[in-house]
């Protein structure tokens, strides 16, 4: 597994269990203790998100990655691909 | 509206082609029990229910399962790279081949078209929540039936991801049975 993949699964997992939570509290919305967990994943998926994005490239789009947003790899492309 | 995000919500790496696993795979694509007709039922019954908690869990599982759509779409892709037509026409992909080349088309695996008539909106919230729940044991058989077809590690992996986002979604709709009844209390 290279840098970049290490990198994305761990932004993935993190922006998962935030995920999970967020679905949860919709119909838990009284739960502090599901609300406080949710809270510190989606704080720290934030800055994972952020640091990805300054070495391999844009995930959302907006207004300064115009050129980047278009390289390669897709989601879709198997990382013998990249 | 809807903003993108380029990455899958769960990886999915798959070393060797192989046209007949895409060919049943395709199914959760554009079949009875997919995930285009699971993203398209919860966005549109989402507007007529008349709770805030079911509003946003329709409208976060409808996006979850467009998420979903495209690892399938992912999947399906990966599988059918670098075909030889010997390998087309020994798996019997020919048949999916002759129309699509390797495009991804949303068919269940028995040739039909996606069909609207595979999904429910009823504008009740007993009846679409109750739609909701068996569609997503629905789509946890469908994907039980991949895993008995399928041996290749790297496709039964994001498969399994899949099949237990199913079982999650069922609990998250049996969570909202209790505050749609009240509606009949």
């Amino acid at each position: 597994m290279n840098e970049r993949e290490r990198l994305l699964r761990q932004l993935s997992s993190v922006q998962f269990a935030a995920w999970e939570l967020h679905m949860y509290l919709d119909t838990h919305k009284n739960d502090r203790e599901a609300r406080r967990i949710y809270n510190l994943k989606l704080a720290r998926a934030n800055e994972l998100k952020m640091e990805f994005e300054s070495k391999y490239g844009p995930l959302t789009i907006n207004n300064e990655n115009n050129d980047e947003w278009l390289c390669d790899p897709w989601p879709w492309e198997p990382k013998e691909d990249c | 509206m809807f903003m993108y995000e380029k990455k899958l919500q769960y990886p999915v790496n798959i070393k060797n082609p192989n046209p007949k696993y895409a060919q049943i795979i395709i199914s959760q694509y554009g079949g009875p029990d997919g995930e285009l007709g699971a993203s398209l039922r919860y966005l549109s019954q989402r507007f007529s229910m008349p709770y805030p908690e079911l509003k946003g869990l329709l409208t976060d599982i409808g996006t979850e399962e467009l998420g979903h759509l495209e690892m399938i779409g992912a999947i399906v892709y990966q599988l059918t790279r670098n075909l030889s037509i010997e390998e087309i026409k020994k798996s019997g992909f020919d048949t999916y081949f002759v129309d699509h080349t390797t495009g991804i088309y949303t068919t269940a695996a028995s040739g039909s078209p996606w069909n609207a008539a595979s999904i429910a909106v009823k504008g009740d919230v007993i009846a679409d929540i109750h739609e909701d729940l068996a569609a997503e044991q629905k789509a946890r058989v469908t994907y039980d039936n991949i895993l008995r077809l399928v041996d290749d590690p790297d496709v039964r992996d994001p498969i399994k991801f899949l099949r237990e986002r199913e079982i999650v979604h069922y609990q998250r709709f049996g969570d909202t049975l209790p505050q749609s009844c009240k509606l009949f209390a």
